[in-house]
């Protein structure tokens, strides 16, 4: 009985504390608010990741209201298959990685929200105007630009020393300085897997871009422009990537002369450059006296329309959060990619970085020539009907003058189609 | 009680038990098939929104006229009719092979089945290696027999080729295995008759093994035309996500795939896939045509 009597009062006192306890609790802790989470897709991966993961690490710490939480889908081709699959099931993220052309087939899908009304002009504004360009359509801000990058020529530099060679102004410098290399024992240029962005470059310095809603293919100087790289490619001169995807894979072995790419390769390049290979890069050249035309590569964020009022209100702060000096900065030096805004790009933290990475520089003056394509409805479909012809072309199973009048023709048709 | 009359209760006990695969099935095969099925006629369909402009033959026409559909089929039959015959023809001689060392066979059967499990993904990137330009290792062992190298990934020529050896090779462990199932079910005692009969042993597999072999056959004989009209994951890890230099190596799979998520063309991509379901449904009816015609011939039950 004793036992027992000292057993519950030894209980009761626990209880006592437990439940003092628990009222002290209550009273003492701020209330947890609810964050809310933003979902974010993107195809960053590598040291590109790694930036991002960490910048969105800070967001978050900085951030009372909002919680981002990103998901790398291994590749870009991958977020655009699962946005696709997404929108049709309705389980889209907040926000997501993606290129402009695609704004008009997602705003035809009614699954996109226009940035206005939370971001504001301002803030735009602060962006540099070459970059800028994309995030409109039809009148409206869909796009923010995010992970950019030029078209650049990069050069092996001690080949071209051990060549007597300077820098190509021009593609027949170019194509000239390629066939010496090639005599040499070299390869003259490695193209990525399709040459494709090269050549909607020279196409638009023919005065046409080639992927457009109009394009007129069938001109002397639009079949000039595509023979550069045709002859380029028929004489061995120059080499797509193939299998290997990126041309600087075989740029990287130290026996190709030049290489073209985006400025997105850079920080990858760094990383993989063997001991002794000396290389740098350059403006792209242009095409007989034709002002300089660069494609702008690269990827936006965009906002679906399944978000709620207050989780896009969370991804318009993720995106002011990018465009900060410190955050783009950092982003730009981690990855190669380049500083969205005029500020940043201006920056003294910047320069200093170009001082360390001449490569760069080619960068920040090819950004004021750089043209974007305009996107349209069936963007998508009109960019693969062109590589599917600059696949061919560099398979050397069509001619330039077939393979213009073939994508013309297929570029009818669809625009047919389409209206 | 196997040879009890069904009635009404026990039909649909055996139904209740069925239902989860069934429901299964339904679900994730039969409604799919109806939605591709009517998603091909669809006329300015919104994939997203579901809005159906008109219904037609617009999408079965521009596949008449798209060249590249022309291309991705012709590879396609090509495909099925080269890699087929080759992958029946080698796992058939390799499974006779086994059948006579039954101490070593149960190795090699795990060897030649390896293929079959692994990673499509992971043994692209080998083949990849194997069939490389420089220093892949077809090609350095083509140099020491003294033959120039081929770049097999990215010549047109030899593309499809390339893809051709990888199916072979990655259907020929299952098609093994099936073919020693078949052999096994064979009783000895037949090719021991015929042995005492005279038979040599070229007689005595064209007149008791090949007969007998008949109905496995056929099943290999479809699967591997089903398997080899649907290749897809080969080519896409082979040629690094494309379809081969200029298209090669294109596919019916791979165009569908570029139709649905490159171009967006989503009724197109669903007519491409119900040309390829009609394709492969009137080859395995010819196919099961042919081999029982084969067997009522050879004297069995038709």
């Amino acid at each position: 009985m004793k036992k027992l009597s000292r057993y519950l009062l030894i209980m009761a006192a626990l209880g006592l504390v437990g439940v003092l306890g628990a009222c002290g609790r209550q009273t003492t802790a701020p209330a947890p608010t609810k964050r809310t989470t933003v979902t974010f897709w993107h195809g960053m991966t590598g040291t590109s990741q790694q930036t991002l993961n960490a910048m969105i690490r800070d967001f978050n710490h900085s951030q009372t209201k909002y919680r981002v939480v990103a998901s790398g889908q291994g590749n870009f081709a991958n977020v655009q298959q699962k946005i696709t699959a997404a929108a049709k099931s309705q389980t889209l993220p907040t926000l997501a990685q993606t290129t402009y052309t695609n704004v008009p087939d997602y705003l035809h899908g009614k699954f996109i929200v226009p940035l206005n009304g939370y971001i504001t002009k301002r803030t735009l504004n602060r962006i540099d105007p070459t970059l800028r360009q994309v995030s409109q359509y039809h009148g409206k801000t869909y796009a923010m630009p995010f992970s950019k990058s030029i078209g650049l020529l990069f050069y092996n530099q001690d080949l071209l020393r051990q060549l007597h060679l300077t820098v190509p102004r021009t593609w027949n410098d170019l194509a000239r300085d390629a066939a010496k290399a090639h005599a040499n024992g070299y390869t003259g240029l490695a193209l990525d897997q399709t040459f494709r962005p090269q050549w909607s470059a020279l196409a638009c310095q023919a005065g046409t871009p080639l992927v457009a809603k109009h394009p007129q293919l069938s001109s002397p100087r639009m079949l000039a422009a595509t023979d550069v790289i045709y002859q380029m490619i028929k004489h061995q001169t120059a080499a797509t990537a193939g299998t290997d995807g990126f041309g600087n894979v075989r740029f990287l072995k130290g026996k190709t002369l030049f290489y073209t790419g985006t400025s997105a390769a850079i920080g990858i390049m760094q990383a993989n450059t063997p001991k002794g290979l000396h290389w740098s890069a350059a403006k792209m050249p242009s095409f007989r006296g034709n002002p300089r035309v660069y494609a702008v590569q690269g990827n936006e964020l965009v906002m679906f329309s399944s978000a709620s009022p207050a989780q896009r209100r969370g991804a318009a702060a993720l995106m002011k959060f990018l465009l900060a000096e410190k955050q783009t900065l950092k982003w730009a030096k981690a990855t190669g990619y380049l500083p969205l805004t005029t500020k940043a790009l201006r920056s003294q933290d910047y320069r200093d970085y170009l001082a360390k990475n001449p490569a760069a520089k080619a960068t920040v003056k090819s950004l004021p020539y750089g043209k974007p394509d305009t996107a349209f409805y069936g963007y998508s479909e009109t960019q693969d009907a062109a590589t599917q012809v600059a696949d061919e072309l560099a398979a050397l199973q069509t001619t330039p003058k077939q393979g213009l009048a073939q994508l013309q023709r297929k570029l009818t048709a669809l625009q047919t189609d389409g209206e | 009680m196997l040879n009890a009359k069904p009635t009404l209760k026990s039909t649909l006990k055996a139904l209740l038990y069925l239902a989860p695969l069934l429901i299964i099935t339904l679900l994730f095969t039969v409604w799919p098939l109806i939605h591709a099925l009517l998603m091909s006629s669809y006329v300015r369909y919104n994939y997203f929104t579901n809005h159906v402009g008109a219904l037609g033959w617009d999408n079965f026409v521009y596949l008449w006229h798209d060249p590249l559909f022309h291309l991705a089929l012709r590879n396609t039959l090509w495909l099925v009719l080269v890699a087929m015959p080759v992958t029946v023809a080698l796992a058939l001689l390799i499974a006779l092979g086994l059948n006579h060392i039954p101490r070593l066979a149960r190795f090699f059967q795990t060897i030649y089945f390896l293929p079959f499990v692994t990673a499509t993904i992971a043994t692209g990137l080998v083949w990849n290696w194997i069939f490389r330009l420089d220093g892949g290792l077809l090609n350095v062992s083509l140099h020491h027999l003294g033959i120039a190298p081929i770049d097999w990934l990215n010549d047109p020529h030899v593309a499809l080729l390339a893809l051709i050896v990888v199916c072979v090779w990655q259907g020929l462990g299952f098609n093994v295995v099936l073919f020693l199932a078949g052999l096994n079910r064979i009783d000895d005692k037949y090719a021991r008759v015929a042995q005492l009969d005279g038979a040599n042993a070229w007689q005595r597999f064209t007149n008791v093994t090949w007969p007998l072999l008949l109905p496995m056959t056929v099943l290999i004989v479809i699967n591997t035309a089903v398997t080899n009209f649907k290749v897809f994951d080969q080519a896409f890890a082979l040629f690094h996500g494309a379809a081969g230099p200029g298209n090669a190596a294109l596919t019916l799979m791979f165009y569908l795939y570029q139709k649905f998520y490159v171009d967006n063309q989503f009724t197109v991509a669903a007519a491409s896939g119900v040309v390829l379901f009609c394709l492969v449904g009137l080859l395995t009816l010819l196919t099961y045509g042919y081999f029982r015609w084969q067997r009522r011939r050879l004297g069995g039950r038709s």
